[in-house]
């Protein structure tokens, strides 16, 4: 099964500029951080779909249905316990279960789930160097624009890692299911530590390798490839602009809130 | 379009310069208390190969890593000495600044892959030293080409073979076309296959005249090397040719490396000679010891396997404990990698379990110990269904050493990571004590009780792992890869405390690539390929399977391809010496 998100693709957003893949993402970010109202979280994860349909993404999507699942659910639920607001339609000891509680909870799960999802579609449709690129491209450092796309590539082999230390630890007995909460965290001890040894030894492997490889010769280094900007990227570059400016505009004229629906 | 011939003609080969001098290196790691390297005095010449032996912590891989400055840049401690670089002191310069003169090939080859497209990996070196594009157009074909890589440009190399991997590694290395090529134990991590391939390529680029120095386990596959270094506690204990190096095997042995067993086998017959292959021992065992010539390769069809070998192979030890019937499995959404599996293992029985990566070996063990459920087919465990047992109650019966020991270890001491399993198990504290004691002893580890497990060597960490499942008392033990990464001495180690377990009554699956292991220790053998079972048998019916190991990139270990020479089956050096006594 493979462990990284990218899915080798030749459609027009694979081919896209690496500065505007990057900024798309952030303007996924932006769009989504302005509004609370699930009916205005409505239009762009409906643009999510179609991207995720036009990039052929579905099968990231559906290897983490669960973690989406997950989000909207549990958020919702919790929301129910601390947004106390709105009449309550049902009593349920703890929870406040009323129309604004319920809509609120879902509107935040969407919105993690929206950010989710953002994040899978920009791995499935960007190779690491044209993350590096893209970044230095909005002048971030090489070294920290490195780091960072390189750091993508090394959570799916940590978490690898995570798992079959996990089955080991399950082999001699152990139960990672015992205890409340915070003992079924403080349980996680011993997978954590041979992670953490694990990671610290193949970040130092890595280093080694890196400027075994010259990595830190110069201050910026040549590029290989040649990213050609576009009409594609400046029509995109366009629309993401207008994605951005519009749910700005949703917040600002209130319509993104949640107050209408009181 | 270069040739691969062509791409290291640019590197300028003259056999009178100096590629590698080492004066007089010491080197202490910070905190330890005697060197890794000690007044360490080598000098390469260009376009020679340098094949550096040695025992885990005799200084191998340290002294590599001073050749590009990785240490002392790297590792904090106490460094004397100069290196030069082609004529060049080094002295000054940083790891960076040496990568366009010394190309060094790492163990792990996933750490060293930095991209997602081969030829982009290739490139990867070039841009950091801010190279055009159009020079590094110029370079990455020629680099892919010398490595058999032609066509895989636009591959993603996570998808690559280990292999194909470390293959990329090298040209990624060529293409910035250093004097010098340093590997350090570059095919450990990989499968018979990906070994020979890597291999193959070093004999390759030997013959075109790189200056390489190979860091290696395996005698054998140094003979092709201009020169052998044996380190020995960070000190040069033999320096000189492999025919001359390898046919001192006490000092090799003494020294933790495995002799090579055509040498061994001469030694051992009299005859004062370092055969270079299989072909050439066989020449002169036959003139030394004419009459057991005659025998014919094509023979071996028609040997018999001697009646008192042929019961110790097929020696049954008790009821069946494991029976697999008709196992099919795939993970989500790939192929199958279990196909219609169908196995039966005995109580007290010593199987290896065989073939390429990818095969399925592990993926079989991981469904025998509860951790995978068969998609089809069904899994007895003593007559119990292990999908209905928790993975935690399948430890009981069936124990298994993953492949990697650092998977598990993360207790403070020893003892207490023994202790772990039995704790889960709910046993008591004075129980809990006699079975680590026991545990302990039978791992040789019980004056290490209060060490930390980080501070063990590999081959203590691998010991430790077996004890830690040890010590629940399972009916069989699965070992993955026991050896990997561990010197002849800490194998040979590791295989005798297998050996006793099996002795002892315990049933041994050990999942494993290397062919002697598999001769010398195993009873029967179970070839894997693609997710098939496709053959299952005795070890020496087994080797006498020429065109099945062949297709199956397994080699039978040297001793036994020269004993089929002469037609019959040997499967260790004695047995081989034996015979040919016997027959003389």
């Amino acid at each position: 099964m493979p462990i990284y998100l990218y899915i080798d693709r030749g459609t027009f957003v694979h081919r896209l500029h690496p500065t505007v893949k990057v900024f798309s993402l952030f303007i996924m970010f932006w769009s989504v951080y302005w509004v609370d109202n699930p009916v205005a979280l409505l239009p762009i994860g409906l643009v999510m779909l179609w991207i995720a349909q036009l990039t052929d993404s579905w099968p990231n999507f559906y290897r983490l249905r669960w973690l989406f699942a997950i989000l909207v659910f549990t958020t919702t639920i919790a929301w129910m316990v601390f947004y106390r607001r709105g009449a309550v339609l049902v009593n349920i000891p703890v929870f406040h279960v009323s129309r604004l509680s319920l809509v609120f909870g879902l509107g935040r799960g969407i919105k993690l789930a929206e950010l989710l999802a953002a994040s899978v579609l920009f791995l499935s449709t960007t190779k690491i160097e044209e993350f590096t690129y893209g970044l230095q491209r909005m002048r971030v450092p090489y070294r920290v624009s490195f780091a960072i796309s390189l750091s993508f590539r090394l959570v799916p082999l940590f978490i690898d890692s995570a798992v079959t230390i996990v089955d080991a630890q399950r082999l001699r007995g152990y139960d990672f299911n015992q205890g409340g909460p915070l003992e079924r965290v403080r349980r996680y001890v011993p997978v954590v530590i041979p992670v953490f040894m694990g990671a610290l030894r193949k970040a130092n492997n890595m280093a080694m390798a890196l400027e075994a490889r010259g990595f830190g010769y110069i201050h910026e280094p040549t590029t290989f490839i040649e990213y050609p900007v576009t009409a594609a990227d400046i029509a995109a570059f366009a629309f993401l602009i207008g994605l951005g400016t519009l749910y700005f505009m949703l917040y600002w004229t209130g319509i993104g809130r949640i107050g209408p629906l009181k | 379009m270069k040739t691969d011939e062509q791409i290291v003609s640019d590197v300028s080969v003259n056999r009178d310069e100096h590629a590698v001098s080492v004066q007089g290196v010491t080197f202490t790691y910070h905190g330890a208390d005697r060197p890794a390297l000690r007044a360490v005095s080598l000098v390469q010449n260009a376009g020679e190969m340098i094949g550096v032996m040695g025992a885990s912590g005799a200084g191998k891989s340290t002294f590599a890593k001073c050749l590009n400055r990785i240490i002392p840049e790297f590792e904090d401690g106490d460094f004397h000495g100069a290196i030069s670089i082609a004529g060049e002191s080094i002295e000054h310069l940083r790891v960076c600044d040496l990568a366009p003169k010394v190309g060094m090939v790492f163990q792990d080859f996933e750490s060293q892959l930095f991209s997602t497209n081969v030829a982009h990996e290739v490139a990867f070196a070039m841009e950091q030293v801010g190279m055009e594009r159009a020079e590094m157009d110029r370079r990455i074909m020629p680099a892919l080409e010398a490595v058999g890589l032609r066509g895989f440009a636009h591959r993603d190399p996570m998808s690559l073979s280990g292999g194909e991997k470390q293959r990329l590694a090298i040209a990624s290395v060529l293409a910035l076309r250093p004097s010098v090529i340093v590997l350090d134990e570059p095919t450990t991590d990989l499968d018979p296959e990906g070994r020979a391939e890597v291999f193959e390529l070093i004999r390759k680029l030997r013959g075109q005249g790189l200056s390489l120095i190979v860091i290696e386990h395996e005698s054998e596959e140094l003979r092709a090397a201009d020169r052998i270094v044996v380190l020995r506690e960070g000190e040069v204990s033999a320096d000189g040719p492999p025919s001359e190096v390898f046919a001192r095997t006490e000092l090799l042995t003494a020294c933790g490396v495995r002799p090579p067993g055509l040498g061994r086998a001469l030694e051992l017959l009299g005859i004062d000679a370092q055969p270079k292959s299989v072909e050439q021992a066989y020449e002169v065992i036959v003139r030394a010891y004419p009459s057991v010539a005659g025998t014919t390769y094509d023979s071996i069809a028609r040997s018999r396997v001697p009646e008192a070998q042929k019961a110790a192979d097929n020696a049954i030890a008790g009821p069946a404990f494991i029976e697999i019937e008709n196992l099919s499995y795939s993970y989500a959404g790939g192929p199958r990698v279990l196909d219609s599996i169908d196995l039966k293992v005995e109580a007290g029985e010593f199987l290896a379990i065989v073939g390429q990566n990818g095969s399925g070996k592990t993926t079989l063990a991981k469904h025998v110990v509860g951790l995978l459920h068969p998609a089809t087919g069904r899994i007895m465990i003593d007559g119990k269904d292990p999908t209905q047992m928790r993975p935690a109650e399948t430890a009981r019966e069936v124990a298994y050493v993953f492949q990697n020991p650092d998977h598990q270890i993360f207790a403070a001491t020893v003892e207490d990571e023994v202790a772990f399993g039995p704790r889960n198990f709910g046993l008591d504290a004075d129980e809990i004590r006699r079975r680590c004691d026991e545990a302990l002893e039978a791992v040789g580890l019980q004056n290490e009780r209060q060490s930390d497990p980080f501070l063990l060597s590999k081959g203590e960490r691998q010991r430790l792992a077996v004890a830690s499942v040890l010590v629940l008392r399972p009916r069989m033990l699965i070992l993955d890869e026991p050896t990997t990464g561990l010197d002849h001495r800490e194998q040979l180690r590791m295989m005798g405390l297998v050996r006793d377990l099996n002795r002892s009554g315990i049933a041994i699956v050990i999942i494993t690539h290397t062919p002697w292991l598999v001769a010398e220790y195993a009873r029967r053998v179970v070839l894997m390929r693609k997710g098939a079972k496709i053959f299952d048998g005795g070890v020496r019916e087994f080797f006498m399977q020429e065109e099945l190991l062949r297709s199956s990139s397994f080699r039978a270990p040297e001793i036994t391809e020269l004993s089929r020479r002469f037609g019959t089956l040997a499967l260790t050096t004695d047995e081989f010496v034996g015979w040919v006594k016997g027959r003389s």
